[in-house]
């Protein structure tokens, strides 16, 4: 019977196009069930020999059929040709992407730039001042007395009796504070001088940040916290700090902040010279007499100061062994970072 | 300075602490030690042996071959020292010995085809002193076998300690174990002498006299008749060298043993080498020339203080003595100088001199001037005990006005708010007198004390904070967790450098730093170079007037390495005075710009399997600027002009101008300057004067609304003579178009045989378009027609493709 048949024949299409795999198999699909000579136009032909009360219901069944056989057919066909063209447009999708050459910041800028977030994030601003400064500026309003042996910890390139290139960035703080009241929360990094001999450790230029606040309460507790907050922030969290007395003309008292050597964990190593620590920067309280050179009032304000050298932190950071790699300027080197 | 730990013990008890402590608590207190020498673990592989027999090497003259018992085994040792012999008993290192100097291990090794089996040493070899003109031969009656560290009692360990220029207390022994009492809280146990004087008073052996009581304010002296003037005892031999000193003799040793024990620097003198037995301190009036112990003549400027005798200078005070009243081994009679002279002038003339020695590096950081005579007491008696000599009686001390004692006051608030936690009284109280403070008053608010004279760093109350803050333990200050935030103004002075990194990072530049010390020839290409004093070289005697140099010994190092292709910038500093003649007195007499420097060279892209090779050009480094100033909005706001020919750096060469002034000059750098600099590529760079550019007023940036009618284009060429230049065209066209005609840009350029001789095409595409409207054919067309008309009747121009 024709209702039958049409049953058969709709389970036999799924079958069939179930195992069509390429567009070759799908043309003898095509040709077996919907050419003009297929099995369902076929069955249109049998049709006319239905008798009147069958004819609606089973032609309304064979329409269902050839628009299901006719929409699988023409659904597989698109997804058939997509897959298909891929294949035949043959690229070698292995060759190499065309590089787009970035930049980058020297590794001292990188490094200056996560200080910089990091004290920004605290409060501070971000003031600059020049390299070629006054003996004024760089030692005397810093508390170095003229001839004293103090000015031996810095050996200096002098431009006349009176100028020189600033050998620490210190004297920012005398040029802040002389143009301003607190309170005063700022960092200054720039460029030193040094006249030192050009080793693998020392550089006759160098560069460094130097932090000031003063406030009417700032005590040696706080710049504790303020530092370690820092340097947890910078070489990572849970690292092990102290603070050591030293001296510096322009912070009283003064220390020198050290942290467990990040390569040997404090066991002892080369870089650490086997103490286990490094040291990372020099702070203080701010001396009076720095104070009375500005015009502060010490009774009233008390301020804390601290300075660390950019180029020690990046080595230390990035396990360079020779301060002059940061000037050769390698574009090796540059590409790196 | 070099502190040995079993000196310090002398003074203070610690004999159950650890060297590992002690070195902490000092690091912990501000004597940081820089390096620690422990003999027993250096030393503890040597040995004393006995050479048995002695043969020569037989395949080397200056070898020998020796048999050598170490008390355990006979070894045979080849040794090349030319003292060594049979019978004698020797330090030896047997295999595997770590030896210091050079730290090398000791191997069997075979030497000229025999093998050797440890090592006879030589002094230097252990780092006991410098001589190695021949191996160390000690006394017959040590045993074979004895390790070194008992035989040679190397049993000590020494300190390196880094002393700040305000610790000059802490340049001695006692210096150092004064810190350590009150950090242990033990007792400092200076020793006391009781001297043993003859009877003959010393004012009938000697005098002195001092003529510059300013730079000389104190001078204690003692004498000694009779002395034998010989070898010291091993034992202070041993304290010396241990320190890095060399012993001399029984009287200049016990000089210098005093030094490190007090820290006064003491002289002795020959007495009878002193005319008329006299002593003036006196100041030079004019140059004198002098010569020192270490026979070297020394010129000295007018105004340096000299000891001299009654007729002549026979030391420089404080510095070094003379060559005329040196000890020899023949004196007899010694007069021993302990003085206290004036800082600064001791200062000046060791820096005039260029001579720094151990008193003199005392003496310019300040000595006890409460402590001159006991030194020299202390010196007195123990040489009379090594050299047999009599301490006349009495002694010789002019000390006209007294340096007193200064009070200060110390204020327990303000001990709190400097270090932001609270030190009991008492604490404070126990810190300050084992520091040899004496307190005067105390009270719940504050105590006064009387400041030692043996710490001249010390004066204010702030000094006393530390003096607690250090001895407390600065591990004992709180850290805080919290701090105040303030909400003022916040300033960011480098945020547009930081800007300026950004765009050259994102348009594929690296950042150079290079070192604004140069030489001569660099500095003087360009504005008016400062000169360095001071400077370490030639080639670094000069600041730089421009960043272009610098870099181009970047461009040429980099080359050296094979690495040709390179973009890159800097931003720094340069430095030019503001006249050729001008003296710099104030800020005023020069200029320090910030400067950005953009540098272009070799390849801006490599053949690959889907791009060809390209050279960076001219037109690179114009479109770097623009792209540059377009991010910072200043594209539209300044004006070029175009060069051909001569400047210092450029044959080609543009600039940015703002209002009639230059801030920024760039182009192709002449061969000349590239030849300087060894380049054999083109280089082109451009120089911004960031102080100018960061000034120039921006105008707040407006959202635009994205065009929401078609845009018309329309493309035309022209056949130009070739002197017309393509900034001239487009200004005209921009000129002559009306409101709609809203860009011009070029998109061919040609100049070929085909439109003839000194011809050129240039192809532009015109695009219109009105933001209120959609334009009609009509309008565009009857436009573009004007300009070909117009185009053509101005520059004489064909339009092409008619």
């Amino acid at each position: 019977m024709l209702s039958e048949r049409i049953q058969i024949i709709s389970s036999e299409f799924g079958i069939d196009i179930s195992k069509v795999k390429d567009l070759k198999d799908l043309e003898n699909l095509r040709l077996k069930y919907l050419s003009r000579n297929g099995i369902i136009p076929l069955l249109f032909e049998d049709l006319k020999s239905a008798s009147k009360e069958e004819k609606p219901l089973l032609g309304k069944s064979l329409n269902e059929l050839r628009n299901y056989a006719t929409n699988q057919f023409d659904s597989l066909k698109e997804n058939l040709e997509i897959s298909s063209s891929a294949k035949e447009d043959k690229i070698d999708l292995t060759l190499p992407g065309i590089i787009k050459t970035l930049g980058s910041k020297h590794l001292l800028t990188q490094t200056l730039d996560e200080i910089k977030s990091i004290f920004k994030g605290l409060g501070f601003s971000i003031l600059e001042g020049p390299e070629l400064e006054s003996d004024y500026n760089n030692f005397e309003a810093l508390n170095f007395p003229g001839d004293h042996p103090a000015r031996d910890m810095q050996d200096t390139f002098f431009i006349n009796k009176e100028f020189l290139l600033r050998t620490h960035t210190s004297p920012v703080q005398i040029r802040v504070m002389s143009s301003q009241k607190p309170p005063v929360r700022a960092i200054m990094p720039g460029r030193v001088y040094r006249n030192e001999a050009v080793s693998s450790r020392s550089y006759c230029m160098f560069h460094q940040v130097e932090g000031l606040y003063v406030d009417t309460d700032v005590t040696f507790a706080e710049l504790k916290g303020t530092l370690v907050s820092f340097a947890q922030q910078f070489y990572g969290e849970g690292l092990n700090y102290r603070f050591r007395p030293s001296y510096f003309p322009f912070t009283e008292p003064s220390a020198e902040m050290d942290i467990t050597c990040y390569l040997c964990h404090g066991k002892g190593c080369k870089v650490c010279k086997q103490t286990g620590w490094l040291e990372i920067l020099g702070c203080g309280m701010v001396d009076p007499n720095v104070f009375g050179y500005v015009n502060y009032d010490s009774e009233k304000y008390t301020g804390y100061a601290f300075g660390m050298g950019i180029e020690r932190t990046a080595m230390l950071k990035y396990g360079i062994t020779d301060i002059r790699v940061f000037f050769e300027n390698d574009i090796r080197f540059l590409k790196q970072f | 300075m070099k502190i040995s730990i079993n000196w310090l013990k002398e003074y203070v008890n610690l004999q159950n602490v650890t060297s590992e402590e002690i070195i902490s608590k000092l690091n912990m207190c501000g004597l940081e030690v820089e390096d620690e020498v422990n003999q027993n673990e250096i030393y503890k592989d040597f040995i004393v042996a006995y050479v048995k027999e002695k043969k020569k090497h037989p395949n080397a003259d200056k070898l020998s071959l020796c048999k050598v018992d170490t008390g355990k085994e006979e070894l045979e040792v080849i040794c090349g020292a030319p003292n060594v012999d049979a019978g004698q008993k020797v330090v030896f290192a047997p295999v595997g010995t770590l030896i210091p100097k050079g730290n090398f291990r000791i191997t069997k090794a075979k030497i000229r085809g025999i093998e050797s089996s440890g090592m006879i040493c030589a002094e230097d070899e252990l780092e006991l002193g410098d001589d190695h003109s021949g191996i160390m031969i000690l006394d017959d009656s040590l045993a074979q076998g004895t390790p070194i560290t008992k035989a040679l009692k190397l049993d000590d360990v020494l300190l390196e300690i880094a002393i700040t220029p305000n610790r000059p207390d802490a340049l001695s022994h006692i210096g150092v174990a004064r810190d350590l009492a009150a950090l242990f809280n033990v007792e400092l146990e200076i020793p006391r002498i009781i001297l043993n004087e003859s009877s003959t008073n010393i004012d009938t052996l000697a005098s002195v006299e001092i003529d510059d009581l300013i730079n000389c304010p104190r001078y204690s002296a003692k004498v000694l008749t009779g002395v034998n003037v010989k070898e010291s005892p091993e034992w202070l031999k041993k304290r010396l060298t241990n320190l890095g000193l060399r012993p001399i003799n029984n009287i200049v040793d016990v000089t210098n043993y005093i030094m490190y024990e007090t820290g006064q620097p003491l002289h002795a003198f020959d007495l009878d080498k002193l005319k008329s037995k006299k002593i003036i301190v006196k100041s030079t009036k004019s140059e004198t020339s002098f010569i020192t112990l270490d026979s070297k003549e020394r010129k000295l400027q007018p105004g340096t203080l000299m000891i001299c005798d009654d007729q002549e200078p026979v030391a420089i005070a404080g510095i070094m003595g003379g060559e005329n009243s040196e000890i020899s081994n023949s004196t007899k009679n010694i007069l021993i100088e302990s003085a206290y002279f004036n800082t600064s002038s001791i200062r000046k003339t060791s820096k005039t001199l260029g001579l720094s020695t151990d008193a003199s590096y005392r003496f310019e950081r300040g000595i006890d001037p409460e402590g001159t005579l006991n030194s020299a007491e202390r010196a007195a008696h123990l040489i009379s005990e090594l050299s047999g000599g009599e301490v006349a009686k009495g002694f010789i001390d002019v000390y006209p006005n007294k340096i007193e004692r200064k009070l200060a006051d110390l204020r327990f608030s303000r001990l709190e708010k400097i270090l932001g936690y609270i030190i009991e009284g008492e604490a404070v109280y126990a810190i300050l007198s084992k520091l040899g403070f004496e307190i005067k008053y105390q009270s719940d608010e504050k105590l006064t004390c009387a400041i030692p004279t043996f710490r001249p760093d010390i004066e204010r109350e702030i000094d006393l904070i530390e003096e607690i803050a250090r001895i407390n333990g600065y591990e004992n200050i709180p850290t805080v967790n919290k701090i105040n935030i303030l909400l003022g103004e916040k300033k960011d002075e480098s945020k547009f450098t930081d800007e300026l990194r950004n765009i050259a990072t994102s348009l594929g530049f690296f950042e150079m730093i290079n070192n604004p010390l140069q030489s001569e020839k660099t500095a003087s290409l360009i504005g008016n170079k400062i000169s360095v004093l001071n400077p370490q070289s030639a080639d670094m005697a000069y600041l730089r007037t421009s960043l272009i140099p610098g870099a181009l010994s970047v461009v040429s190092k980099n080359i050296n390495v094979g690495e040709k292709d390179m973009s890159l910038f800097e931003i720094g500093n340069v430095f030019s005075k503001r006249g050729t003649e001008v003296d710099i007195k104030s800020f005023t007499d020069f200029y320090e710009q910030q400067k950005l420097l953009l540098l272009i060279t070799g390849r801006s892209s490599n053949k690959g399997w889907n791009s060809s090779e390209k050279f960076y050009n001219f037109y690179d480094i114009k479109s770097f600027v623009e792209s540059f100033l377009a991010k910072i909005s200043l594209d539209n706001v300044l004006e070029d002009s175009y060069y051909h020919g001569d400047d210092r750096f450029f044959d080609l060469y543009f600039t940015k101008n703002y209002l009639k002034s230059v801030i920024g000059k760039g182009g192709r750098l002449k061969k000349e300057i590239l030849k300087h600099f060894d380049i054999d590529y083109s280089v082109f760079c451009f120089e911004f004067d960031i102080d100018v550019l960061k000034k120039i007023p921006l105008k707040s940036k407006r959202y635009l609304e994205p065009l929401k009618y078609p845009k018309v284009t329309r493309d035309f060429a022209f056949v130009f003579d070739s002197s017309v230049n393509y900034e001239e065209v487009l200004t005209f066209i921009r000129k002559s178009g009306s409101k709609l005609l809203k860009s011009v840009s070029l998109f061919d350029l040609f100049e070929n045989e085909s439109i003839g001789a000194n011809r050129k095409s240039m192809a532009f595409t015109l695009e219109f378009f009105s933001v209120e409207r959609t334009l009609n054919e009509d309008e565009v067309e009857k436009e573009f027609l004007g300009l070909i008309n117009s185009i053509t009747k101005k520059f004489d121009a064909k339009l092409r493709g008619n």
